[in-house]
């Protein structure tokens, strides 16, 4: 079942003097369930990709469905309601609420779509069970290390049961150990969840874990590799 | 959620938020306490002027006001008390006499309006004789063959029946009120000496003390340095009712001090009796009505019954015969709202300038709460939100300070000494027990709430215009 289609999108940037063709033509689709990770060189236009596919940024052309609808055709509104209910985000730099506890920074899209206090909490724990961190639920994230806070900010995006997350370099500020603990907890949320999992990357761990390989330079697609 | 996360989003940064709090607090704090200030002094003196000059209705000769012609009497006076105190919502009524005439002492004369009144009758409507000053008399109660007349403070001083003098009591009673020793050393030159006036002591005074013991020490040395002479008289001369000048000595039955200069000076008040027996008016013969009410609530309401009653008559409520104590009421909360708005639009500027760094420093954060979900109206809300609670906090903080000021204060007054003078002449005591209403603290809250409100839309505004997609990018 498909949960993603990109097709032919292209993205320009014009600015005064040049015009930078970031995403040219690139058509993908992504089922339910997927691990996949889109890597390539900096400036290759993943991160680029990424944000039109999570809607923070509009295709100059081309369409990007997700679940039959067309994100182009939503007003800026509908746009932020269809992220809230639809997709999860798991940034580079956690991006956590520095006031909040881990608990409350879960919770925070699940009080932004109105859940009752009962599944606000059992959602919750088994949340922060499944990341290891259930000990540390009144924690802030200034108490917690640079990979505990990722893994609160996974939870977070998997809180709402999105289609789909969308991890932009989610461990590029993290150790060996960290990152290790970080993708086995995201490969069984996964499978567990059924939850498809896009990362945009270039940490050969992270490639080594997806089962979807696919390779961006200069804009465009040049693999796609579904490994067994 | 939103308003948990905008309330710990306050305590973020303590010490800039503090120092929003604080300003906020001292602007809140300041203006309260100075309105309380204000508004004690004007309460006191509309009480003064409603208690002890005018009370809440007056009724007499449609054309009596103009000249105090004493033929303008009013005619079937028993008819007319009767239909008064018949009225709903009086509670007392007095009949009085009024003439003007001269005062005179031996040295002395000053220009007077006379007031023949009922003392009974008086004491139910005014609470004048409440401010008769220690052992000067006591309002008409002593039976006298001499006729009794009832003066003001200042026109005693005026007219030398009161004198001053510095003397081994009034040192003694300066020392109880901790006047400096080294003061009271400068006094005792004159200890003995009688002065001929108010205004010669108060000369040679200054003349040995400084600026700082005259300010500090001067009200208490005028209020213990003067002396009434028992069995004092002056004379009062006026035209009778066939215009033929008449007059008699009267021995002073007390003198009242209500810290208004101007009504102390013009206002003797005589007994009926006497002053219908000289000026050969008959013994029912009255100019004025003057009614207390229950409520001054009901003023207007009476007025207009008793006008309805009595048609051949004017009556006129206490904001038609004194309309700038009106306006002072009437205009009073709009001018304190207005006082608080300026001060509140200072502080707003700060407020604006605060969310504005907060939303430049949290650009990162609020392109990912839109970025996961959070909408604009939700963004709008909470950086309202954090702008209201710094305001309110400061405003709150601010609010309970003052209150305490003003309860502390408002027990033994403040007391505004070296402007009595000015102040008794514009009829404010210089003694100010700082009052404020319940009413005012929910409009200051309700302002507060406002200011926050207006000083977040700007800076709401620019994070709205926030693109996740850049605001994510930003370090």
């Amino acid at each position: 079942m498909k949960v993603l289609e990109i097709k032919n999108v292209h993205k320009i940037y014009n600015s005064s003097e040049v015009k930078v063709h970031a995403v040219n033509d690139i058509s993908l689709d992504f089922e339910k369930g997927e691990f996949a990770a889109i890597v390539g060189p900096s400036g290759s236009g993943k991160t680029t990709l990424l944000n039109m596919i999570g809607g923070l940024d509009k295709p100059t052309e081309g369409e990007i469905l997700v679940d039959n609808t067309n994100l182009a055709g939503l007003k800026s509104s509908g746009l932020i309601d269809f992220r809230m209910r639809n997709i999860g985000f798991v940034f580079q730099s956690y991006n956590l609420i520095p006031v909040l506890t881990a608990k409350e920074n879960v919770e925070f899209i699940m009080n932004l779509q109105k859940w009752s206090k009962k599944d606000r909490d059992e959602r919750t724990f088994e949340l922060l069970k499944a990341v290891g961190l259930e000990d540390r639920i009144n924690s802030r994230p200034s108490k917690l290390s640079g990979g505990q806070q990722q893994r609160v900010a996974v939870a977070r995006a998997l809180a709402s049961k999105p289609k789909f997350v969308l991890a932009d370099e989610p461990t590029a500020n993290l150790d060996s150990k960290s990152t290790e603990t970080l993708l086995d907890i995201m490969e069984e949320l996964n499978r567990e969840e059924g939850i498809t999992f896009i990362f945009s990357t270039h940490d050969a761990r992270v490639v080594k874990k997806a089962r979807r390989v696919i390779t961006v330079e200069d804009g465009k697609v040049i693999s796609d590799e579904h490994k067994k | 959620m939103i308003w948990k996360t905008a309330w710990k989003n306050v305590w973020r940064n303590k010490v800039r938020s503090l120092v929003v709090i604080v300003s906020v607090t001292i602007g809140i704090f300041g203006g309260v306490f100075a309105v309380a200030v204000m508004n004690g002094a004007i309460v006191q003196r509309v009480d003064a002027a409603l208690n002890d000059e005018i009370a809440h209705i007056h009724i007499n000769d449609p054309a009596f006001r103009d000249n105090y012609d004493i033929q303008l009497s009013i005619p079937n006076p028993e008819q007319v008390l009767s239909a008064i105190r018949e009225t709903p919502g009086v509670n007392a009524v007095t009949a009085r006499t009024q003439i003007t005439g001269m005062a005179n002492t031996a040295t002395k004369s000053a220009g007077v309006q006379i007031l023949g009144i009922d003392p009974d009758s008086e004491k139910e409507v005014f609470r004048l004789y409440e401010t008769t000053l220690p052992e000067t008399g006591n309002f008409f109660e002593s039976e006298s063959r001499h006729m009794l007349a009832y003066m003001g403070h200042e026109l005693a001083k005026e007219l030398n029946i009161i004198r001053f003098r510095i003397d081994q009591e009034v040192i003694d009673s300066l020392s109880g009120k901790a006047v400096p020793r080294e003061l009271l050393d400068k006094l005792l030159p004159f200890e003995g000496k009688r002065f001929k006036s108010e205004k010669a002591f108060k000369k040679e005074i200054k003349g040995v003390l400084t600026l700082k013991e005259q300010h500090e020490y001067g009200g208490v040395i005028w209020e213990e340095a003067w002396s009434f002479r028992a069995r004092s008289k002056m004379t009062l001369t006026f035209l009778d009712k066939d215009q033929v000048q008449t007059g008699a000595v009267f021995r002073i039955a007390g003198i009242y001090d209500i810290k208004n200069s101007m009504y102390e000076m013009s206002q003797v008040l005589v007994k009926n009796e006497d002053l219908m027996t000289l000026t050969g008016m008959a013994a029912d013969e009255y100019h004025q009505m003057i009614i207390r009410l229950d409520d001054l609530e009901s003023t207007v309401e009476v007025s207009a019954s008793l006008a309805e009653k009595l048609p051949q008559l004017e009556v006129m409520h206490w904001k038609e015969i004194q309309p700038d104590l009106a306006m002072m009421t009437d205009m009073v909360q709009k001018f304190y709202a207005i006082f608080m708005v300026v001060i509140l639009a200072a502080l707003a500027f700060g407020i604006v300038n605060t969310m504005l760094m907060v939303v430049l420093e949290r650009t990162k954060e609020l392109g990912m709460l839109t970025a996961i979900g959070m909408n604009k109206k939700r963004v709008f809300h909470m950086i309202m939100l954090e702008s209201v609670f710094l305001s309110l906090v400061g405003g709150v903080v601010g609010m309970i300070i003052s209150q305490a000021l003003i309860g502390v204060t408002a027990k033994n007054g403040i007391n505004f000494a070296s402007y009595a003078e000015g102040l008794e002449a514009m009829g404010y005591t210089a003694h100010i027990y700082p009052v404020i209403s319940t009413s005012f603290f929910i409009t200051v809250t309700v302002l507060i709430i406002i200011t926050g409100i207006l000083s977040s839309i700007y800076p709401a505004l620019k994070a709205l215009k926030l693109d996740p997609a850049d605001a994510l990018r930003t370090e």
